[in-house]
């Protein structure tokens, strides 16, 4: 029960407004070393050290890099400008433009943290300078940077792959369709939103100097197509073999820096302000990290686990039943766990009975990835939410941000509740 | 002394595996459960998975400072700390498990395994044997020492080194990274563990070769116990633990040999399209060699490295004659 | 005012811890990308180098940690603490860091000095063919970078205090920006 009161106490200190990553850090500690002393806390090094040695997690300092270098150079401005001009008239086509954004960039990470501060630090000052609600513009931004989690190459896959013995490559494969159709789900509500109100999303203004139409496209897709082709040189060089996915995120911070020189931005100076940055946002967000695994090991060295156990190894119902109760577990347990811990520790719990009831491993598995999707989103713990804090200009508050994500959250578990009522639909049976 | 009969010792083991690993999560569980029962109850062993102490490869320095008393692991882990830890698991050419197993128990092994531990308040003992390990997943064939010249492939610890001696080159790529890079090209090859940990992976869809074992020919695992912990425990149930430690790794052993054949038989059927190769001879000699030269590099650094390498080396060539006569004739017989 | 002149040499060295942390970060960058160059152009593949990759990314976002404590990058939630007057949000400061930040670092960074100190008395180095040796190096990162933290706390404790006796005026106050 102390895991439990303990998320609790740290719920209500966070609203004190102290640095996020210390009321982890702090309150795991109080609470570790009353129920089990200070030793508990030799263990932090080893925990430490292992964020220190998951070189897949590189990729959020590397993409942070790259959005702030096309930030600095203008260039990542340009491109949603320009994507936004393309689609003309239509309201709504910066935050559209981000969604697309967003799933290239997700379609090169898995990383979730790299990808919403990379759109955070692209895409939010644009959207905020042409009078995007801001509520709309964070929900965007998140929902969109959380996409690296569904869309492949994706970390839940893999390990849902091991966790489970499924081949990555089908998991990977079946993650696809979900993953578009929830890309399309974006797209259209931000339609439908900026249909019913207009004021949350105002077409790019036409400069009457931009001349045809013709015209206005063709000087359109000269500004999108640098940027779009730095992002494309990073998915290209993991399909050509050149690049780990990890790796990719490096070409695409030394290709920013190519581009800076071939518009005559580029100065050392420049490279290292951005450095400096990418420093202060990376360390917001493994201090985060930081203080969850203290967290989390206060947690789970007090029998936080066993009492979870307990409630999930008595789960009724036939397989619908089933089915419906672990989703809702899993979402509930979102807001505590992060998503390893639920896919290494939750789902072996839930297996047995789901091969009982015969459900199909690859429909279980990616009902539960789209599910731990939507975890990184829900406040108050989501980190998409923190990191997108984090990176946000002043005048966007947290509350914007949690009332921002609320849409897109619901989509989420429309498309959950999809995939569970016709799997079908989505070949996963 | 019916009291002092009573005392419960309390036990905390960690696992440098994750939650539900196969076979490699039994034989701390079959352990835990003999050493309960067989002292009626006298000791409980709690086990932590790397999930809960997120920390696989600090299992080593965890149970030398007492934050657990016992681990479960493999002793080639610990090369980077202690460089003679390297021995005790498998050597490239090396024993195979039944011949190692001897070597352990009855040509040495066990006790130049604790001079290696001892001074770093560790107690080392057998945990399991997965048997021969595959060469791994390779996307082009092998068919001269040339083929193995920029051979991009991932394949951690000594076997790495050996490799490299012929001009391949070992490369590291996080877990979570290897099917994409493998697919992609990226790299050529890798090397996991065999049918039972493979197919879940799913690189039998990637790559068309695989390739036999010839550098973890019996991959033995430790059991890890704190000295002073071990010491502080009534004889009795030092013994105890002893044995169920034993059994346990025993039972590992035979349940590999079981799982790999199922498994196998399993990919066999499933994907007719895997083909199973052999390095060449000369790929073979050429790799031997490299792997002696590497050793006498070893002993010649190093007294106690030399004393390890040389009784392996006698007791082979010894329990070898016999396997020839015995196991490889009979299996001969069959071709 | 000997609190002010402590608190502007803190966020020097704060500052400072920065600057390493950044050049940290373009090291890595062109070590990633070399390493992506030579293996794919040159079929040339170093363990060290790839090594090298997580040593300098540990040690930037380490170090970075209490640079970005003293720049005000860590993250907030601000639905009640915006509302509140300097003074309120220095004495959350303050109590912050006196019983959640402080014994944290505090903690771990003394566990960090054994944890660094075994694997110096072991001579630790790679397990992997050609990798780095010293690896107490990295690992005395852990409790230094959490000390660091400890002192840029200090920096921040000073700081609630100085504006509680009045010597910060409210636009004093930098906002994370980006
Ligand atoms: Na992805
Ligand atoms: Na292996």
């Amino acid at each position: 029960m102390i895991g439990i009161t303990m998320f609790f106490v740290a719920l209500v200190m966070l609203l004190i407004g102290f640095p996020v990553a210390f009321i982890f850090g702090g309150v795991a500690l109080w609470f570790g070393v009353y129920a089990e002393g200070p030793d508990m806390f030799a263990f932090m090094p080893f925990r430490i050290q292992s964020i220190m040695e998951n070189t897949v997690l590189m990729a959020v300092p590397l993409f942070v890099f790259m959005g702030i270098v096309l930030q600095k150079t203008r260039l990542a401005e340009q491109l949603l400008e320009s994507m936004g001009k393309l689609f003309g008239g239509v309201r709504g086509g910066l935050a559209i433009s981000t969604v697309l954004v967003g799933a290239l960039l997700a379609a090169s990470t898995g990383v979730v943290g790299a990808s919403v501060v990379a759109m955070g630090l692209i895409s939010l000052p644009v959207m905020l300078k042409y009078n995007y609600d801001k509520k709309l513009a964070c929900g965007t931004i998140c929902a969109s940077g959380t996409l690296g989690q569904i869309i492949p190459p994706s970390i839940i896959l893999i390990i849902l792959g091991d966790v489970m013995g499924i081949p990555v490559g089908d998991l990977f494969q079946a993650a696809i369709l979900p993953g578009a159709i929830l890309i399309g789900a974006y797209v259209i509500y931000i339609l439908i939103y900026t249909l019913v109100k207009p004021e949350a999303a105002p077409a790019l203004p036409m400069d009457p100097n931009d001349g045809t139409r013709k015209q206005q496209i063709f000087k359109a897709l000269k500004a999108i197509i640098p940027p779009l082709a730095l992002i494309l040189v990073v998915l290209g060089s993991i399909f050509a073999g050149i690049a780990t996915p990890t790796e990719s995120s490096a070409l695409g911070g030394v290709g920013a820096l190519f581009l800076a020189l071939i518009y005559g931005q580029f100065s050392w100076r420049m490279v290292f302000d951005s450095a400096a940055e990418t420093v202060k946002v990376t360390a917001m967000v493994f201090a985060i990290l930081l203080g969850a695994t203290a967290f989390s090991m206060a947690f789970s060295y007090t029998g936080g686990e066993e009492v979870v156990e307990h409630y999930l190894s008595n789960l009724p119902g036939g397989a619908m039943g089933f089915l419906l109760l672990s989703m809702l577990a899993i979402l509930i347990l979102g807001f505590f766990i992060d998503f390893v811990e639920i896919s290494f520790i939750i789902v072996p719990i839930l297996l047995p009975a789901a091969e009982i009831l015969g459900i199909a491993p690859l429909w279980f598995a990616i009902l539960i990835a789209m599910n731990l999707q939507t975890s990184f989103l829900t406040p108050p713990f989501g980190f998409s939410l923190f990191y997108l804090k984090g990176v946000a200009p002043p005048q966007v508050r947290t509350l914007d941000i949690y009332k921002g994500v609320v849409p897109f959250i619901i989509l989420q578990v429309m498309i959950v509740i999809s995939i569970l009522l016709f799997p079908e639909l989505y070949g996963l049976v | 002394p019916a009291q002092a009969a009573e005392k419960v010792y309390k036990l905390k083991l960690a696992e440098t595996w994750p939650t539900n690993f196969g076979v490699f999560s039994e034989p701390a569980r079959r352990m835990a459960d003999l050493a309960n029962k067989m002292s009626n109850g006298r000791i409980e062993i709690r086990i932590d998975t790397a999930n809960k102490h997120k920390s696989a490869f600090g299992v080593f320095d965890m149970v030398r400072a007492g934050q657990y008393d016992m681990g479960h692991s493999a002793s080639y882990y610990w090369k980077g700390k202690v460089p003679n830890t390297l021995y005790f698991t498998t050597m490239p050419f090396g024993m195979t498990a039944t011949e190692q197993y001897g070597w352990f128990y009855y040509g040495g092994g066990m006790e130049l395994m604790q001079k290696v531990y001892e001074p770093f308040n560790l107690l080392s003992f057998p945990g399991g044997n997965t048997g021969v390990q595959m060469g791994g997943w390779f996307q082009k064939e092998i068919n001269s020492v040339d083929d193995l010249q920029g051979l991009k492939m991932r394949i951690p610890g000594f076997a790495g080194e050996v490799l490299a001696k012929l001009g391949a080159n070992p490369t590291n790529i996080p877990p979570g990274e290897l099917y994409t890079s493998l697919e992609r090209n990226t790299i050529d090859a890798l090397e996991w563990v065999g049918p039972s940990m493979d197919l879940r992976m799913g690189f039998h869809k990637i790559a068309p070769y695989y390739y036999t074992g010839w550098h973890e020919p019996g991959t033995e695992l430790q059991f890890l116990v704190n000295k002073r912990t071990f010491e502080k425990l009534p004889g009795d149930l030092q013994e105890i633990l002893k044995a169920a430690m034993r059994v346990a790794a025993y039972d590992m052993t035979i349940k590999s040999h079981h799982e790999s054949g199922e498994n196998w038989a399993a990919m066999k059927a499933e994907f007719p399209n895997v083909q199973v190769k052999s390095f060449p001879d000369e790929v073979i000699r050429a790799l031997r060699q490299a792997n002696d030269e590497l050793l006498a590099e070893h002993a010649a650094q190093d007294e106690l490295a030399k004393e390890i390498l040389d009784s392996q080396d006698s007791y082979l060539k010894t329990v070898r004659q016999w396997t020839d006569i015995a196991d490889r004739a009979y299996l001969n017989s069959f071709e | 005012m000997f609190l002010l002149r402590l608190e502007q040499t803190i966020n020097a060295f704060s500052d400072w811890l920065g600057k390493i942390s950044a050049v940290l970060f373009v090291l890595m960058l062109f070590n990633v990308f070399y390493d992506v160059i030579t293996r794919y152009l040159f079929n040339n593949v170093s363990i060290g180098m790839q090594e090298l990759e997580w040593h300098l990314f540990a040690a930037m976002f380490m170090l970075g940690v209490p640079f970005t404590l003293k720049a005000g990058g860590h993250v907030r939630v601000d639905l009640i603490y915006e509302g509140l007057s300097v003074k309120k949000k220095a004495l959350i400061d303050l109590f912050g860091t006196l019983t959640l930040l402080f014994p944290f670092c505090l903690l771990v960074a003394w566990y960090g000095v054994d944890f660094a100190r075994e694997s110096f008395e072991l001579g630790e180095s790679s397990g992997d063919p050609g990798g780095l040796p010293y690896r107490w190096i990295i690992k005395a990162v852990i409790p230094f970078a959490f000390f660091c933290t400890f002192i840029s706390g200090v920096g921040m404790m000073l700081r609630s205090i100085n504006t509680l006796n009045g010597h910060h005026r409210s636009d004093d106050y930098i906002p994370t920006q980006h």
